[in-house]
């Protein structure tokens, strides 16, 4: 690791703790207002990218929760499979039990999170290209199991028509209208309260004392240790959190498609939402955001291109990369660099 | 913050020019009468070619059809416009691929998707947004009611076994069988549908236990199981173009000597280059276009189609079918079909032609009211081939009813 | 089915060996090994299937390529990358999008389909109550002879130990004085042509298509961590425990289920042994 990292990373943290707090809740506030007043009146009527964002938003959902995993200094590749594990909860739970996708929706992050601290206990162990490749071998693993599991998963033939998220009712007045998929709407809302959700909190844990700790481990296990640091403890903590995320997203989009098959998280998918952090940039909250709506809605607008889409959409990749190999989000740091803080 | 503020409210700027844009384009082309129709499939990745021939097909038959003028129907020339969008086989993309044709292009006649897993996906949209389209997926319930906007493009493989297996029982004197499978929701239940209309014909079932997986290329182990069982008859069930010759070379190269076959389309020039000599005598499921039963206006179309793809494959002969069907379906239908599904459905019900593509002259329906209670499956006839001396040739031609 | 074991095991060492050295060299695991591999097996289809020439000609041709294109990604890519980089990470994007690149050159080049060559060699060997055809022998032999070839190079000649020496400490090799950027693309070079003969290799007997790329990719990965990641004998090791693993559990199970108890298995034993069964401890 080189010395410019280990020196910049707390100076960021601390303005993001400090004077930049206000500035932070002033652009979250934006966010806010964009996500639903500005979104829903300028795309209403276009069904289609709502869908898109849709899909980009509940993406990146699924992305922070490897963002936690990078913060603690492990390359996450398992999370398509706590997503198909969180999908298979619902479908499960919905198709064969008629139990409400509400109850399904934090169920699934749940079951997720406690296979997730069950695996990640004696997993987190490993380091580097080790940890990496074991969870690639997880996402396999988790596939072929949801192949080969009899009833339970229908095997290959996946679980389809999965209702979807019906009516919430609170003391006999309807909160959530019954969703259609006749209307992308709902879906969108609920994607982008995940969202904000998520990004909540865990913008709060990372400049909670947790946050502190979750760096502290990436930077130097051992040094954690010797002040008195319950090293395994956080790790499972940070790797579980991830896996919650990784359950409630991937419970979504079977609300959204209505089906699962083991083939709808596979190794591509868990590649998928580390290249969302790393576009993004890995030092920033919002790199995995920021990442997958540039991804997913560039790939979409290239298809004006037709035949050529997926090979710009890698010459791009790689372009970014060249061009700016800390994320997308660097671009920022270098402005605030040159102003605030030109020692680092 | 501010930058990506910046960034999206930039990208959400580009996407309302960028529509705004399409919708001025395509306001321009009404003046003349434009016919949009969309193809939504795999067009990259390992299973690209089954969505690619969807939509060189498509676009070859728009060609030939915009060269005339255009597509006539209630009296006026429509020039046919092909959309076309690759959902990389991602049940994500899929959804939004069709979103997108069915609410930003404004089509309602969408060719594809390629597989259960995107068929299945998009079908609440399609039925939401009062789209037809014709999935080559064979899950039923996609073409049984209550839902009524699939139609099937082609023979399902568990409507063709049956047909072959008599005919070789009948003709080759075969008396026990052995399945293979891809691991894979088709191909496993095709299969097990081939399993049960075996049993019923009355073959003896030697194995059926036996699968690989997507991505496979050494089926020497899985191929000497299969043969170790003695059957006369090894069929390869929903094999992909890609596999079949592996297959097939393993199973000969083990020294079996009876009968292969499969239910699916194959490509000749694969099965040669790869299995050579190895092939001889593999029956499949041809494109319903063989060179011995082409009609003119087929040989006009596989030349052109030539032009745009670069090479000639079989499956297209099958693929063929779905946009001639949607268009004249849609002449008889009348105009006002183009934006209303409803009369594209019930001209279905008694659609009968003669099919172009055919020298004999053979009546063209849709088909499938046995398999799905409705009929919800275009009448392509079913040729099965067989390799001799490197070629595919015609053993029968066949049908669903 | 002990026989397949051998085949499949002398084969994936190929494709081990090159992922290994690039990873050696530059703690990089390159995602787009598969790619190479694919590309390799597309010049010997062109070459030799299309054209006529030469079967070892075409292989001659398929190590100019692919070490061409090996060389290029290091000197243009990753070498820039990684004197921008605050974090070594960041260069996985860059391997996943060359990956990706290449896959979809592949597929506007050469088309979706699948494609195969006529046998080099043909007939075939009965051992016992085993049979090996002809063409998977002399795969297996000439893949024999380049995992030896490649072994004494690295074991024995100047470059090779400069391979060796940047793969152990890449500050020390800088100060002894070698050149690490001209070597470290020689050795990204090498693993890419290793890639692409593997491919030129296994496409005569299972054939090629553009899509083929990550299947190889992953197993390749599973093999160097079987084996340790950057250990050159290592990669071997995991190559014949993976190749044998699999012609054993073919044999002796349905389809999907050996791999998911290879996957299994992997990680439980990586859980006891994070170094592979060669590595030096990590970090």
């Amino acid at each position: 690791m080189d010395q410019a990292t280990d020196n910049r990373c707390p100076a960021t943290a601390g303005e993001a703790g400090g004077s930049l707090f206000s500035w932070q809740a002033l652009g979250f506030t934006g966010f806010l207002l964009l996500v639903f007043v500005g979104v829903p009146v300028t795309f209403g009527r276009l069904p289609y990218f709502i869908t898109v964002l849709t899909n980009a938003a509940v993406l990146s959902f699924i992305s922070l929760g490897v963002w936690i995993t990078f913060s603690i200094g492990r390359m996450n590749l398992a999370q398509g499979a706590f997503a198909l594990v969180g999908g298979y909860v619902t479908a499960i739970l919905a198709t064969r039990y008629g139990i409400s996708f509400w109850v399904c929706l934090p169920l699934s992050g749940l079951v997720s999170a406690v296979l997730g601290a069950l695996i990640g206990w004696p997993m987190l162990r490993l380091k580097g290209v080790y940890f990496a490749m074991t969870t690639l071998s997880l996402t396999e693993a988790i596939r072929l199991l949801a192949l080969n599991g009899g009833d339970v998963t229908k095997g290959a033939t996946g679980i389809v028509n999965v209702p979807p998220p019906g009516t919430i009712w609170i003391f006999g007045r309807m909160v959530v209208p019954p969703f259609s998929s006749a209307d992308p709407m709902p879906y969108y809302f609920l994607a982008a309260g995940m969202l904000a959700l998520g990004l909540v909190a865990v913008w709060r844990l990372s400049n909670s004392r947790l946050g502190w700790v979750f760096r502290s481990l990436r930077q130097n296990e051992d040094l954690a240790t010797s002040i008195g640091i319950n090293v395994a403890k956080y790790r499972v903590m940070a790797f579980s959190l991830c896996c919650f995320m990784a359950g409630t997203g991937g419970a979504f989009f079977v609300a959204f498609q209505q089906n699962i098959y083991p083939s709808t998280y596979t190794v591509a998918d868990s590649v998928n939402f580390l290249l969302y952090c790393f576009l993004g940039g890995l030092d920033y909250l919002f790199g995995p955001i920021v990442g997958a709506f540039l991804l997913v809605i560039s790939f979409e607008l290239l298809h004006a291109i037709q035949d050529y889409q997926a090979l710009i959409y890698g010459a791009l990749m790689i372009f970014c990369m060249l061009c700016l190999p800390n994320g997308i989000l660097s671009l920022r740091l270098r402005r605030f660099d040159g102003r605030r803080n030109p020692k680092a | 913050m501010r930058i990506i503020h910046f960034y999206r409210r930039q990208l959400l700027n580009g996407i309302v020019l960028l529509a705004l844009g399409s919708a001025l384009f395509s306001g321009s082309l009404l003046a003349e009468e434009v016919l949009k129709i969309g193809v939504l499939g795999v067009m990259s990745g390992p299973a690209a070619s089954w969505g690619l021939v969807n939509k060189y097909c498509a676009q070859t038959s728009a060609q030939l059809y915009n060269e005339q003028g255009g597509f006539e129907i209630g009296g006026k020339k429509y020039k046919i416009d092909i959309v076309a969008i690759d959902d990389r086989n991602d049940p994500k993309l899929a959804v939004s691929g069709c979103e997108r044709l069915t609410k930003q292009e404004g089509i309602h006649y969408i060719i594809g998707p390629n597989v259960d897993t995107t068929a299945t996906s998009v079908q609440p949209v399609a039925e939401a947004s009062g789209a037809i389209y014709f999935p080559y997926a064979f899950q039923k319930s996609l073409y049984s009611p209550p839902h009524g906007n699939a139609v099937l493009g082609m023979i399902a493989s568990y409507q063709a076994g049956p047909i072959i297996y008599k005919y070789l029982m009948d003709k080759r004197g075969v008396k026990s069988v052995s399945f293979i499978a891809r691991n894979e929701s088709d191909p496993l239940d095709q299969r097990d549908q081939g399993v049960q209309a075996a049993k019923k014909l009355g073959l003896e079932i030697k194995s059926s236990n036996d699968t690989y997986e997507p991505g496979t290329t050494d089926f020497f182990p899985v191929m000497s199981r299969v043969v170790s069982n003695g059957a006369d008859l090894i069929v390869l069930s929903g094999v992909a173009p890609a596999d079949a010759p592996l297959l097939i070379k393993s199973a000969r190269e083990l020294g079996f000597k009876g009968i292969l076959s499969t239910e699916t389309a194959q490509d000749i020039k694969i099965l040669n280059e790869v299995a050579g000599p190895a092939a001889e005598g593999f029956i499949s499921v041809g494109g319903a276009s063989t060179p011995e039963i082409r009609s003119p206006e087929m040989e006009n179309f596989v030349e052109r189609y030539r032009k745009i793809a670069g090479e000639w494959n079989d499956e297209a002969g099958t693929k063929v079918y779905a946009l001639e069907m949607i268009l004249q379906t849609l002449r008889k239908a009348g105009p006002e079909a183009i934006n209303n599904v409803e009369l594209f459905k019930k001209a279905m019900d008694n659609f009968s032609m003669k099919n172009p593509f055919l020298k004999e002259d053979k009546p063209l329906k849709y088909v499938g009211t046995a398999y799905f209670s409705q009929a919800r499956q275009i009448g392509v006839p079913m040729v099965v081939n067989e390799v001799k001396g490197g070629k595919f040739q015609t053993l029968f031609v066949g049908g669903v009813e | 089915m002990l026989l397949n074991g051998v085949v499949l095991a002398v084969n994936y060492a190929l494709i081990a060996l090159g992922i290994t050295l690039i990873f050696s060299i530059m703690n990089i695991l390159n995602f787009a090994h598969g790619q190479m591999f694919m590309i390799g097996g597309f010049v010997v289809y062109y070459l030799y299937g299309l054209f006529g020439v030469n079967y070892f000609a075409s292989l001659v041709a398929v190590v100019a390529v692919l070490g061409v294109i090996g060389w290029c990604f290091e000197k243009f890519f990753f070498q820039r990358m990684r004197k921008m980089a605050t974090r070594e990470e960041n260069s996985m994007l860059l391997a996943v999008g060359t990956a990706l690149l290449l896959e979809n050159l592949a597929l506007s080049f050469f088309g979706e389909k699948q494609r195969g060559v006529p046998p080099v060699v043909s007939g075939v060997f009965k051992i016992g109550d085993a049979f090996l055809p002809a063409g998977r022998l002399l795969v297996m032999v000439l893949a024999l002879v380049l995992i030896v070839g490649l072994l004494l190079f690295v074991q024995y000649t100047k470059l090779g130990r400069a391979l060796r020496a940047l793969a152990q400490d890449r500050e020390v090799t800088y100060l002894m004085g070698v050149n690490v950027d001209r070597i470290a693309a020689l050795g990204f070079a090498l693993g890419a042509a290793l890639a692409g003969l593997a491919g030129g290799l296994l496409m005569t007997v299972f054939g090629i298509n553009s899509g083929v790329g990550t299947v190889y990719s992953i197993k390749a990965f599973i093999m160097i961590m079987i084996g340790g990641a950057g250990i050159v004998p290592g990669a071997i090791l995991g190559a014949v425990v993976l190749g044998f693993a699999e012609a054993i559990g073919y044999a002796l199970l349905p389809g999907s289920i050996t791999y998911l108890l290879i996957f299994v298995g992997l990680i439980v034993f990586l859980l006891f042994r994070p170094q592979g069964l060669m590595g030096k401890p990590w970090g």
